[in-house]
Formats: C-alpha cells, sequence, structure tokens
C-alpha cells in the first residue's frame, strides 16, 4: 500500500511530522479549523475555543449541517457539545464545568477531540456522512429518521391544560400526513423506476445499467456539472487529507501528556455497579435460557432448515432477516448509547433497476427486504394490538368499577 | 381537560411526531419537483404542470390523430435517417482517426449541427430547454465509449422518435430514453465520471489504511490514550452507570416483548430467534463494559462473563465498522416492486411512531381517568375519547349509554 512509516520518532522527526499531521486533519475536517488554532488550543488559548467549540458541535451533531443547527448561537452548540459527549461516554468532567459562553477551555476541547478520533474512525465517519451522492438513494432502514427525535420545541406556548379534543385532531392529522406521504412516496418511486428505463444503458459503469435522478440532471445541466465537479474536487482533497493524517497519525503527540491534567471527578464507586451487574447478569441467564429453548423449537419444528443448510433460497432470506434484525437491535442501543452501536452497514442504497436474476451479486435485492420488512411489519402490528389490549383491558376495568353506564364498542370489534 | 404537565408531555410528542412527518415531506417533495422536471422533458404532453412553452395545441393534436405514421412521414423519416446516417459515417471515420480532443469536438459538433437542424422544427414545441442544450457548442468534451458507440443509433432513433412524437404515435414509447441521449455530449459528462473512478480509488485506500490500523503502533497508542483518559478521570462516572441501568432495563423491555409474541410463520419465528440472540449478545457486551470498568465487581460474580455471540456474522454485506466506501446497492426489477418495498418501510416507520405514541400516551392518559369519582360527570366523555385514542388509534368510538331508571 505504499505506507510512509516512522518506526523511531526522534525528536527532529516529531517537531517535523507534527505541525504536517495537523495541517492534514484540519484539511480534512468540515469547516476545519486552521492549524495555528490547533497550536493555540494546546496553550490553552482562549482565542481557540469558539472555534473548537463549533467544529465539536458540526462534528457530534448528527446528520447533515442544515441552516437550523448552524444557526444555533455559540452557547446552544457548546450546551449541545457537552450533552453529546457526556451520552457518549466522555469520561472528563472538566468538560462540562466549562462555561457556556464558549470562551473557554481550548485544551478541553482538544483532549476531547482527541478522545473522539482515538475512539473510532470519527474522519471516515464524517466524510461518509457529507460525501457526494450520485445516486438515487433509499435508505433501507429506518434508524437514522428514529435515531434523533430532534432538537425538542423550545418553549411550547400551549401552557395549561388541554382539551383532549385537540389531542385527537392533533392525532387525525398525523395520520392525514402519513397517507400523504405514502402517496407522494408512490409517486416519486414511479417516476424514479421511468427515469432509470429511460436512462437505461447511459452509464459508463456498467454493473449500475442507467442513470440517477442527480446524474441525468447532471447531464441536463452543464452548470450542475461543473459544481458537481467542484464538490467532488473538494471531497477528493479532504479524502486526501485524511488519508495523510491516516499516515501520521502515530506521530501525533496530542494526547500523550494531556490526561495528567484532568481534575479528578468523584467516583461514584464500585458499589453502585454492583446492582446493574446482578441484574445484568440475570437478565443473561434468562436470555439463555429463551435462546436455547427457542433454538430447540426451531430445530424440531423445521428439522430441514438447519443452520448448515445453504440453499440460495433460504439464504437470501436469511440475510435480510438478519440485516432486519441488526439494524433493530442497533437502533435500540442508541436509545442508551447514541454514539456506539452494533456495527452495521447502515444508511441509503443505491436503487438501481435490473432484470438481473443472479443471486448472490452486489447489493441487496428488492425482494429480500420487502420480506424482511413485511416480518418486521407484522412483528409490529402484533405489539401494537397488544398494546391496544391492555389499554382496552384495563379501561373495561374502570369501566365495570361504575355500573350505571352501557358500553357499547365501536362496529366491528 | 387534562392536567398541565400531562398536556404539554402529550402535546409536545404528538407535535414533534408531526415534526418528523413534515419533513421526511418536504425532503420528498425535494426530489419530487426534480424528477417531475426531468420526465416533463420526456414526456410533455403527459404533464398537467403549466409550461413556459405554450403546447396545449399539439397535446390534443397528438392525442387525437391517428397512430399509425403516414405515409409521408415515413418518406420524411427515410430522408432523415440516411442523413444521420451519412452524419455518423463521418463522424465516426474522423473520431477513428483521431480520438483525442481537437478532431472530436468537431466531429461531435458535425453531429450535432444536422439533427439539431431537422429536428428543430420537428421540436420546436418542445420545452426551451432541452432546444438549448442541443445547440449549445459542445466544449471539452471526450467521447465516452458508451455515447460514442451508441449514438449514431441514437441519433436515428431520437430524430425519428422526434417525427413520430409530433404525429402521435403511441409504439415509439419505449425509446425516448435512448432520444435524450443526444444530449449527453452537450456537457461535459466524461469528467465527472473520471472523477467518481478516481474518487473510488481514495475511499478503498482510505478504508484500508483504517483497518491495517489494528496491527499498528497508531492502535495501541490509541489504546493507551484512552486506557489513561479513562483512568484519570475517574470511574465508573455516574453517567456510565446510568447508561448501564438503562441499557439493562431497556433490554429486558425488549426480552418481554420477544418472548409475549407469538411467531406464526417460520420467519417470525427465526426473527425472535435472531433478536433474542442479539439481545443476549448486547447484556454481554454490557457486562464486559461492567467488568473492564470495574475488575472487583466482575470477580463477585460467580459466572464468568458471557462470550456473546452477534447475529450478524453471516451478513455478506460488509459487517465491519466502518462506513461503506462504495454506495451499496438495491436492485429492484419493476416499479411496483420499488413502490411496495418504499410503502412497507414507510408502514414500519409509522408503525413504530404509532407504538411509541401508544406507549406516551398510555402512560399519561390511563391515569387521567383512573379516578372517575374526581372527574364526575366528565368522566364518560374523557373516557370515551381515551379509549379511542388508545384502543382504537383515533378512529373509531365507542358508544356510552346511562342506564336510568325507567320512568314509570
Amino acid at each position: 500500500m505504499g505506507r510512509r512509516r516512522r518506526c523511531r520518532v526522534g525528536p527532529d522527526d516529531a517537531t517535523r511530522a507534527l505541525p504536517e499531521a495537523i495541517a492534514a486533519l484540519s484539511r480534512t475536517l468540515p469547516a476545519g479549523p486552521s492549524p495555528e488554532t490547533f497550536r493555540r488550543a494546546k496553550f490553552d488559548s482562549p482565542e481557540a475555543a469558539p472555534a473548537l467549540w463549533r467544529l465539536l458541535f458540526r462534528v457530534l451533531s448528527p446528520g447533515p449541517p442544515d441552516g437550523a443547527s448552524a444557526s444555533l448561537s455559540l452557547e446552544a452548540q457548546a450546551r449541545s457539545v457537552k450533552s453529546a459527549l457526556r451520552s457518549q461516554g466522555y469520561p472528563s468532567q472538566a468538560l462540562a464545568q466549562l462555561p457556556d459562553n464558549g470562551s473557554q477551555g481550548s485544551r478541553q476541547l482538544l483532549l476531547a477531540l482527541a478522545w473522539l478520533l482515538a475512539r473510532g474512525p470519527l474522519l471516515e465517519q464524517l466524510l461518509a456522512q457529507s460525501r457526494v451522492r450520485l445516486g438515487d438513494e433509499m435508505p433501507v432502514c429506518e434508524c437514522e429518521a428514529l435515531a434523533s427525535p430532534g432538537p425538542p420545541a423550545p418553549g411550547m406556548g400551549e401552557a395549561g391544560h388541554v382539551d383532549i379534543r385537540h389531542l385527537q385532531w392533533l392525532m387525525g392529522k398525523l395520520r392525514f400526513r402519513w397517507r400523504n406521504l405514502m402517496a407522494s412516496q408512490q409517486e416519486q418511486c414511479a417516476l424514479l423506476g421511468q427515469i432509470h428505463l429511460y436512462t437505461r444503458g447511459c452509464h459508463s459503469d456498467r454493473s449500475l445499467g442507467h442513470l440517477s435522478v442527480t446524474e441525468t440532471e447532471l447531464l441536463r445541466d452543464p452548470e450542475g456539472g461543473r459544481q458537481l465537479l467542484r464538490r467532488l474536487e473538494s471531497e477528493n482533497a479532504r479524502l486526501e487529507a485524511a488519508l495523510e493524517w491516516r499516515r501520521r497519525e502515530q506521530d501525533t503527540v496530542l494526547g500523550a501528556s494531556q490526561p495528567t491534567f484532568l481534575p479528578r471527578s468523584p467516583e461514584p464507586g464500585a458499589r453502585e455497579l454492583e446492582p446493574v451487574a446482578r441484574e445484568l447478569q440475570a437478565l443473561w441467564e434468562q436470555l439463555q435460557e429463551a435462546v436455547e429453548a427457542r433454538r430447540a423449537a426451531w430445530e424440531a419444528r423445521h428439522p430441514q432448515l438447519q443452520v448448515g443448510d445453504r440453499g440460495p433460497a433460504w439464504s437470501a432470506a436469511r440475510r435480510a432477516l438478519d440485516e432486519v434484525v441488526g439494524r433493530d437491535l442497533a437502533a435500540l442501543q442508541r436509545a442508551w448509547e447514541p454514539g456506539g452501536g452494533l456495527t452495521q452497514p447502515h444508511g441509503p442504497r443505491r436503487l438501481v433497476r435490473t432484470e438481473a436474476r443472479a443471486p448472490g451479486g452486489p447489493g441487496l435485492r428488492a425482494s429480500e427486504v420487502i420480506e424482511a420488512l413485511r416480518t418486521q411489519e407484522a412483528h409490529l402490528e402484533v405489539v401494537l394490538r397488544q398494546l391496544q389490549g391492555h389499554c382496552r383491558q384495563e379501561l373495561a376495568r374502570l369501566a365495570r368499577a361504575l355500573p350505571g353506564l352501557i358500553w357499547i364498542p365501536p362496529p366491528g370489534r | 381537560m387534562l392536567p398541565t404537565g400531562c398536556s404539554r408531555r402529550l402535546v409536545a410528542e404528538l407535535q414533534n411526531a408531526l415534526d418528523s412527518c413534515a419533513e421526511r415531506q418536504r425532503q420528498l417533495e425535494r426530489s419530487l419537483r426534480v424528477a417531475r422536471r426531468l420526465l416533463q422533458a420526456w414526456e410533455p404532453k403527459e404533464t398537467p404542470a403549466p409550461e413556459p412553452t405554450p403546447r396545449p395545441e399539439t397535446n390534443e393534436e397528438d392525442q387525437f390523430s391517428a397512430c399509425t405514421p403516414s405515409p409521408q412521414d415515413l418518406q420524411e423519416l427515410e430522408l432523415l435517417t440516411q442523413a444521420l446516417e451519412k452524419a455518423a459515417r463521418v463522424r465516426k471515420g474522423i473520431s477513428k482517426a483521431g480520438g483525442d480532443k481537437a478532431p472530436s469536438l468537431k466531429s461531435a459538433s458535425i453531429a450535432a449541427s444536422p439533427p439539431s437542424r431537422i429536428s428543430a422544427p420537428a421540436q420546436a414545441s418542445r420545452r426551451a430547454g432541452s432546444h438549448a442544450s442541443q445547440t449549445k457548442p459542445p466544449k471539452g468534451i471526450r467521447q465516452t465509449r458508451v455515447p460514442a458507440k451508441n449514438l449514431p443509433e441514437q441519433r436515428l432513433l431520437s430524430v425519428a422518435d422526434a417525427t413520430y412524437k409530433r404525429r402521435g404515435a403511441q409504439a415509439v414509447k419505449p425509446e425516448p430514453g435512448l432520444r435524450d441521449q443526444q444530449m449527453v455530449p452537450s456537457a461535459a459528462a466524461q469528467a465527472p465520471e473520471a472523477f467518481m473512478l478516481k474518487d473510488k480509488g481514495l475511499w478503498a485506500q482510505l478504508s484500508s489504511a483504517q483497518t491495517s490500523d489494528s496491527a499498528d503502533a497508531a492502535a495501541t497508542a490509541k489504546a493507551q490514550f484512552l486506557q489513561k483518559m479513562q483512568t484519570a478521570s475517574g470511574w465508573p462516572s455516574a453517567a456510565e452507570v446510568g447508561r448501564l441501568q438503562k441499557a439493562c432495563s431497556l433490554l429486558r423491555l425488549r426480552m418481554e416483548e420477544e418472548l409475549m409474541a407469538d411467531p406464526e410463520d417460520w420467519a417470525q419465528e427465526h426473527r425472535c430467534l435472531l433478536t433474542l440472540q442479539g439481545l443476549q449478545a448486547m447484556v454481554g457486551q454490557c457486562l464486559h463494559r461492567l467488568r473492564e470498568l470495574h475488575p472487583a465487581a466482575g470477580e463477585q460474580l460467580l459466572r464468568p462473563w458471557p462470550e456473546g455471540r452477534l447475529p450478524r456474522a453471516s451478513s455478506p454485506c460488509g459487517g465491519g465498522a466502518d462506513p461503506v466506501w462504495s454506495p451499496q446497492l438495491l436492485l429492484y426489477s419493476s416499479p411496483q416492486e420499488l413502490q411496495t418495498l418504499a410503502a412497507l418501510r414507510l408502514r414500519v416507520a409509522m408503525l413504530d411512531q404509532q407504538i411509541h405514541l401508544e406507549k406516551v400516551l398510555l402512560a399519561e392518559l390511563l391515569p387521567a381517568v383512573s379516578k372517575p369519582e374526581v372527574l364526575g360527570p366528565r368522566w364518560p366523555a374523557l373516557c370515551r375519547a381515551v379509549h379511542s385514542l388508545l384502543c382504537e388509534g383515533g378512529k373509531h368510538f365507542l358508544t356510552i349509554l346511562r342506564e336510568d331508571a325507567p320512568a314509570d
């Protein structure tokens, strides 16, 4: 691969390599602060703090930056950064104690950045998030949409009591919006199908075969094409900078001596962990039992569908199920750990219209996803019905307590 | 009327749901606009949307005229075809000889002008946009493989297409895609493709540079750094403990949900099994983290902490932690299939939202109606409303009759 390695980092090497590494880092980060800012931050200079707060905000907020999040004040961004770091499990309390106005703490912020970089493929994730998308993409899972409920609406303005009819009205409005959404979605699919059909044979990449909406637009509109080119160029520049950073990573001394500056925070102590540990252990045992029971039942009921059996239909459906379950659980994990999560290939996939029937080719087939989604739909319907049933029972119980009223259920029940 | 706190929370939840729906709608509308605009150029007579160029006469004509071309048309077509063949031969000859920019520019412009001249009257009724792009001088073009090969035929078919369309022949429908490929050389098609390819190279390098990290000195340095941070700040932070507790309760809830469910077919059964296995793995991860945080606590657990197996081992789709560099593909074979998929996806999202709302409503509303004596005469009405919201999704209502003593 041609990686240049520095096995022995002498002092001269370090002083030379570090600025270059920092420069690469600043080129690859979105709205990256200049290397000078990083240097100042190392000395805890207050001028560097706002830039770093903004950088961390950009890095930690989920999804691509839009106008709304960019226009948040520095304070709001600082608060958001703090809460995001907390929920990712950032161990230092010192950062939480920094003032909200974003005027201090550049060294702490640098430390936080180093922590984030050390923890995972942060740069790659950022780059992947903001990459230029040329295809028509459709997300196969819903975890992106569900994970971030968005910033809480500030001050509802509905202080005080609310009539239940208002709630009924809101529910109705919601139902209506979903219906609209479904209809629009159907239209979009039909249109996409047509465009894909019409541009058959136009794409230079044979495996794709047809153009996407973006690509068709590109061809229609040379100006747009030039813009796209520019975006691709800048993306390439960032990719190259990221590669550069990766090559030089071990040369950076970002965090080597920093942790000693962190004040000790009060320890809740090991005692707090014990009940959790016991609970988790109990849970694990219960799950173990359940899994074994189900597995035995499965093997008894479907002896032909053993693990070893790799018939094509079975494995395709099973793949799809695996994916759905994996995403489901990842979404669950997000509820308490937004940062981590089961590692899954998530995210939108490029739509390709093809007549090819080759199994095991690249990419997921729509039919498999449909199967998996149907299973999930059925499961969710069961859960919803159970919840509703539970409510019905409760209300019936209340009703029975009051004689003198006759309850007539709605027709069809 | 509902109590204040309860009202506020419920309204906030519902508003949240409405907002996320609205956001999706906005995004969809955006892409719909683009797609509609693109398709209008191919099938202008189908769109009811207002168009800048006046075409209603042509539309009528198209719809009411005969479906088959007249002999005159066929003749015209023949002439056109010949002219285009000649132009194509000229261009092919030049591009074979040269193959670099200058001749291809010339040839492209030669090829571009006859069709544009001929097709100009034919497409006089078409949108100004597509017209402009045809006659625009192609600059900076390097013939790509695909268009170069197909263009002569495309040109033929495309102009033939235009004539047909003018007479309203329906049979020509499958061809419009090819017709529009004449616009291909008029944009810098090659350059973005080149960049796409270059771009892929970089992404691949990045992901391999990253995966090879694990054997690297950088990885150990990183691990040490993380460890130092962890110990320097004192563990386990209250947040960590809280998280683990939350994880525990959520996992338990989910397990109970799964155990309650009664699978109806093999797919559901298998899904249930996979989910339980996944849950077990996640509990294992939590226990592992616990042990990392406090080795002493780990010792008190008599069993060895479990090696959970992630249920994704069999997936062929990467399965790495890295963001995937090449966009993964989703293959579909017909618009109906795509529609089914999209509809199901939305349905799953909607059900998810409904379940969440149901839980929230349940938590707030059941207590609100649980004291009939407090609410007095308003209780039946409230109860009826709550029943409808909680048990019927707000769609159906039950009837409550008061059983009065019969008047004698």
